[in-house]
C-alpha cells in the first residue's frame, strides 16, 4: 500500500510538475467509537483548484472535510489515525493549535448558519478574535472586501448592521462565505453548501466558487453530480469509506474507471 | 372496475362495523375533551377561592382606623421651664396630652378602670406622633388642634366590622361601655379609615396597629440579592462548564444526578446545612440576610444550573460549529455566542428560582430568622427577617387584628411574586430567537 502510494506520487510529481499539492493525506483512517467511518484514504488536494468529494450518502466524505480543519475534534469520540498535511506539516501533530488552523481552513457549512448578529458583525467576527484588523478603518476594510469577494456586497451595502438572519437563504450563504473570506484563509471547506438553496441561489454561489478558486482552494462535498461538473477540476469519489476513484474531472465523469463510479454518476446507484 | 377497488381497498368504508367504530372513537374524543375542561375549571375554581379568602380578608390591612381629638399643646405638661429646649420636648410626657383630650371629651369618666379603658381607644403610638408634631412646629405649644391620632386595634377591629356587637358581653374583647363611646366619637364624625401608610414603612410591632411589613421586605430584598449574586454567576458558570467542556465520562454523569437529585431535596435540609456551615462553622451572625442568602442560594443553584443547561442545549450546534469554523476557541465560542444567545432562558430560569427563594420559609428557620425584629434592618449583618416568615410570625401571633395583617402581607408577597414572574415572561418573549 505505501510503497503504492510513493509510486503514485512520484509518477504524480514527474507527470504535472505545474500541479502543487497544499493538503496531502497518507491512510486517514476515522473511526466513530467502534464505527469505522474512513478507511485509510489517501488524497492529494491540489492548490487554487476546486476538488469535489462525490458519493452516496454515508460515504465519509463529509468526515473526511471535517478532518482537514479538525472540526471533528467536537465530536465525542471521534478518532482520526493516519497522516494529514498541510503544507507538509501534520496538522494532528502535537503542538498543532487547531483554533489556528480553523483560521488557515475555513468551512462554510451545508445550512446558512449566520450569527444571530448584524450582517457587519458576522464578517467582522473572525478578525476580532485573531485581531487581524489594528483599527476600525481596517475592520472595515476587511469586511468590505471579504463582502465584495463573496458577491454580496451590492445588495446589503445600505443596510450592514441589520440582521444577518434576515437575509434570504442564498444571501445568507454568501455571508457565510463572506465571514470564513474574512479571516483570509488559504483552503475553503465546502459542506454541500447548496443543498438548502433554489437553483438561482445555487447558480450564485457556483459563480463565486469559480471565482474564489484563483486565490484559494476549495474543496467541497456535494450530492449533485452536476454540480461537481460545474464547479470543480478535480473529483474524488468516495464509496464506503473509501476513495474509489479520484482524477481530473472531466476524466472521471466521462471516462471513469471503476464500475462504482459509473454507476453512481449515471444514477444506478447511491 | 368497483370489484377491484373492493379488493384493493379491503375495507368498506360505509359499513356498518366502521361508522360504529367512527362514532366511537369521537366518543371517546369528546368525553377526553370534558374530562380536561373539567380539571382545569376546578382548579381555576380552587384558586379563585384562595384568592378570595386572601383578599377578602387582607384587604382591610390597607386601611387603619383614625380618631380626630382636640389635642391641647398645653405648655404645663410638655414644657414647663417654656424654654422650648428641644431636648426637653422631646422628653415631655405627650400621652399625658392625649389622656388629657380624652378626659374633655368625656368628661363623666372618672374612675381609674374606665379611664384605663377610654385611653386605650387611641393607640400608645399616638404620644409619638404628638411628639413628632412639636418638634416639627414648637409654635403648636399652647395652641389647640384637631389631630388624627392612630386608633387601638380594638377599635380598630370595631370599626372594620370584624366584632361582633350582638354577642354577650363576656365574649367580647371590647365592652358595652366602650362601644358606647366609639357611637359617641362616631356620630361626631371623628372616626376615620385612612390609607395604611405605616403598613408599608415600619417594622413588626406587638401592637396590631402600629406592625408593618417594611422590616421583613428590606429583609427579603437583602437576601435575594446575597441569592442572586452567589447562585446566579455560580450556576450558570456550572451550566456551561458542564455542557460545553465537561468530558463525558463517569464523573461528570455522578455530578449531572446529584445536581438534578439537589432540586428535590427538602428546604429544610438546606436550612440544616446553612445552620451547620455558615453559623457554626464559620461563625457568621445568627438572623442575618448574609447567612439566609447564602443558604438559599444553595438551595436556588440547583434550579439555576438545571435551567441553564437546558437554555445552552436549546442554542443550535450550527451557531458552535459557525464559531468553531472561523478558528474561534471553545471559550470564546461560549462566551461570545452561546452565552448570549440563551441568555434569556438563564434569565427566566434564575428568576423562577429566585422567586422560590423569595417564598421560601423552612431553612430561614434554622438559621434564626424566625426572631421578633422590630427595627428595620440597616445592612446584611444586621439581624431581620423575611416576608413569608413574617407571615408565618403573624399567624401565630393571638390578636384579633393580626389576622387581617396576616393576609395583607400574603397579598404583597404575592404581588412581588406575580412581578417578578412577569418579568421572567417579559424576558423570555422580548429576547427569544428562533432559529
Amino acid at each position: 500500500m505505501n510503497v503504492q502510494i510513493q509510486a503514485e506520487k512520484s509518477a504524480n510529481a514527474g507527470m504535472d510538475v505545474a500541479e502543487e499539492f497544499v493538503i496531502e493525506t497518507r491512510n486517514v483512517d476515522v473511526f466513530y467509537g467502534d464505527n469505522h467511518a474512513i478507511k485509510g484514504v489517501s488524497l492529494n488536494i491540489p492548490k487554487h483548484q476546486v476538488t469535489a468529494l462525490i458519493g452516496p450518502s454515508g460515504c465519509g466524505k463529509s468526515t473526511y472535510l471535517r478532518c482537514l480543519n479538525r472540526m471533528n475534534d467536537t465530536i465525542e469520540g471521534c478518532r482520526v489515525e493516519g497522516e494529514i498535511l498541510l503544507d507538509g506539516l501534520d496538522i494532528y501533530a502535537s503542538g498543532v493549535d487547531e483554533v489556528l488552523l480553523r483560521a488557515r481552513v475555513g468551512m462554510v457549512f451545508q445550512k446558512p448558519n449566520p450569527f444571530p448578529k448584524s450582517i457587519y458583525d458576522n464578517v467582522a467576527y473572525g478578525p476580532r478574535i485573531h485581531g487581524l484588523a489594528a483599527n476600525k478603518d481596517e475592520l472595515d476594510d476587511i469586511v468590505l472586501t471579504s463582502l465584495e469577494r463573496a458577491g454580496l456586497l451590492k445588495e446589503v451595502q445600505d443596510r450592514l448592521h441589520s440582521m444577518g438572519t434576515g437575509l434570504s437563504g442564498g444571501q445568507q450563504q454568501r455571508l457565510c462565505i463572506a465571514r470564513a473570506l474574512a479571516v483570509r484563509p488559504e483552503i475553503i471547506l465546502m459542506d454541500e453548501p447548496c443543498s438548502a438553496l433554489d437553483p438561482i441561489a445555487t447558480a450564485k454561489v457556483e459563480e463565486l466558487i469559480d471565482e474564489l478558486k484563483e486565490n484559494y482552494t476549495i474543496i467541497i462535498v456535494t450530492h449533485s453530480m452536476q454540480q461537481a461538473a460545474r464547479v470543480s477540476q478535480k473529483t474524488a469519489f468516495f464509496h464506503l469509506g473509501d476513495v474509489v476513484e479520484s482524477g481530473p474531472t472531466e476524466k472521471v465523469f466521462t471516462s471513469p474507471e471503476d464500475e462504482r463510479t459509473q454507476g453512481y454518476i449515471t444514477g444506478r446507484f447511491g | 372496475m368497483t370489484e377491484q377497488t373492493q379488493d384493493t381497498a379491503g375495507s368498506n368504508w360505509n359499513s356498518e362495523k366502521f361508522t360504529k367504530g367512527l362514532a366511537k372513537r369521537k366518543r371517546a374524543e369528546v368525553r377526553f375533551r370534558r374530562i380536561g375542561l373539567l380539571a382545569i375549571l376546578t382548579a381555576l375554581t380552587l384558586l379563585a377561592i384562595l384568592l378570595f379568602s386572601i383578599f377578602s380578608k387582607g384587604y382591610t390591612a390597607f386601611v387603619q382606623t383614625y380618631v380626630t381629638l382636640d389635642i391641647t399643646f398645653s405648655e404645663e405638661v410638655i414644657d414647663r421651664n417654656g424654654t422650648r429646649d428641644p431636648e426637653e420636648l422631646r422628653l415631655a410626657n405627650y400621652a399625658k396630652l392625649v389622656q388629657n383630650a380624652l378626659r374633655a371629651k368625656f368628661p363623666e369618666v372618672t374612675s381609674r378602670r374606665d379611664l384605663r379603658a377610654l385611653f386605650s381607644l387611641v393607640s400608645n403610638d399616638a404620644a409619638d406622633t404628638l411628639r413628632d408634631m412639636v418638634a416639627d412646629d414648637p409654635d403648636l405649644i399652647g395652641r389647640t388642634v384637631p389631630v388624627s391620632l392612630l386608633a387601638g386595634d380594638d377599635v380598630d377591629m370595631v370599626t372594620k366590622g370584624y366584632i361582633d356587637r350582638a354577642a354577650v358581653e363576656d365574649d367580647r374583647r371590647v365592652k358595652d361601655r366602650e362601644l358606647a363611646w366609639l357611637d359617641i366619637l362616631e356620630a361626631d364624625g371623628d372616626i376615620s379609615l385612612r390609607f395604611n401608610r405605616g403598613f408599608f414603612t415600619n417594622g413588626d410591632s406587638r401592637e396590631p396597629e402600629k406592625a408593618g411589613i417594611a422590616g421583613a421586605m428590606v429583609g427579603s430584598l437583602y437576601t435575594l440579592v446575597i441569592t442572586m449574586l452567589i447562585a446566579f454567576p455560580i450556576g450558570v458558570m456550572t451550566a456551561i462548564y458542564l455542557e460545553e467542556f465537561a468530558p463525558r465520562n463517569r464523573f461528570n454523569d455522578l455530578i449531572e444526578v446529584n445536581i438534578n437529585n439537589l432540586a428535590a431535596v427538602p428546604s429544610i435540609v438546606f436550612g440544616l446545612l446553612g445552620l451547620a456551615i455558615f453559623l457554626n462553622v464559620a461563625h457568621l451572625p445568627r438572623s442575618a440576610p448574609l447567612v439566609g442568602g447564602l443558604t438559599l442560594a444553595l438551595m436556588t443553584l440547583p434550579t439555576i444550573i438545571i435551567a441553564a443547561r437546558a437554555a445552552i442545549r436549546a442554542v443550535p450546534d450550527s451557531i458552535r460549529h459557525a464559531a468553531l469554523g472561523l478558528g474561534a476557541s471553545k471559550q470564546q465560542a461560549a462566551f461570545h455566542h452561546i452565552l448570549p444567545l440563551s441568555m434569556p432562558g438563564i434569565l427566566t430560569g434564575t428568576i423562577i428560582g429566585l422567586s422560590q427563594a423569595l417564598g421560601e420559609t423552612a431553612p430561614l428557620l434554622m438559621i434564626g430568622m424566625v426572631a421578633f425584629i422590630a427595627d428595620i434592618p440597616g445592612s446584611i449583618n444586621d439581624p431581620a427577617t423575611v416576608m413569608p416568615v413574617q407571615i408565618f410570625l403573624w399567624a401565630d401571633s393571638p390578636e384579633r387584628a393580626f389576622v387581617e395583617k396576616t393576609s395583607g402581607a400574603i397579598m404583597v408577597l404575592l404581588g412581588f411574586l406575580i412581578l417578578m414572574n412577569a418579568l421572567a415572561i417579559f424576558l423570555r418573549r422580548k429576547f427569544e430567537r428562533r432559529w
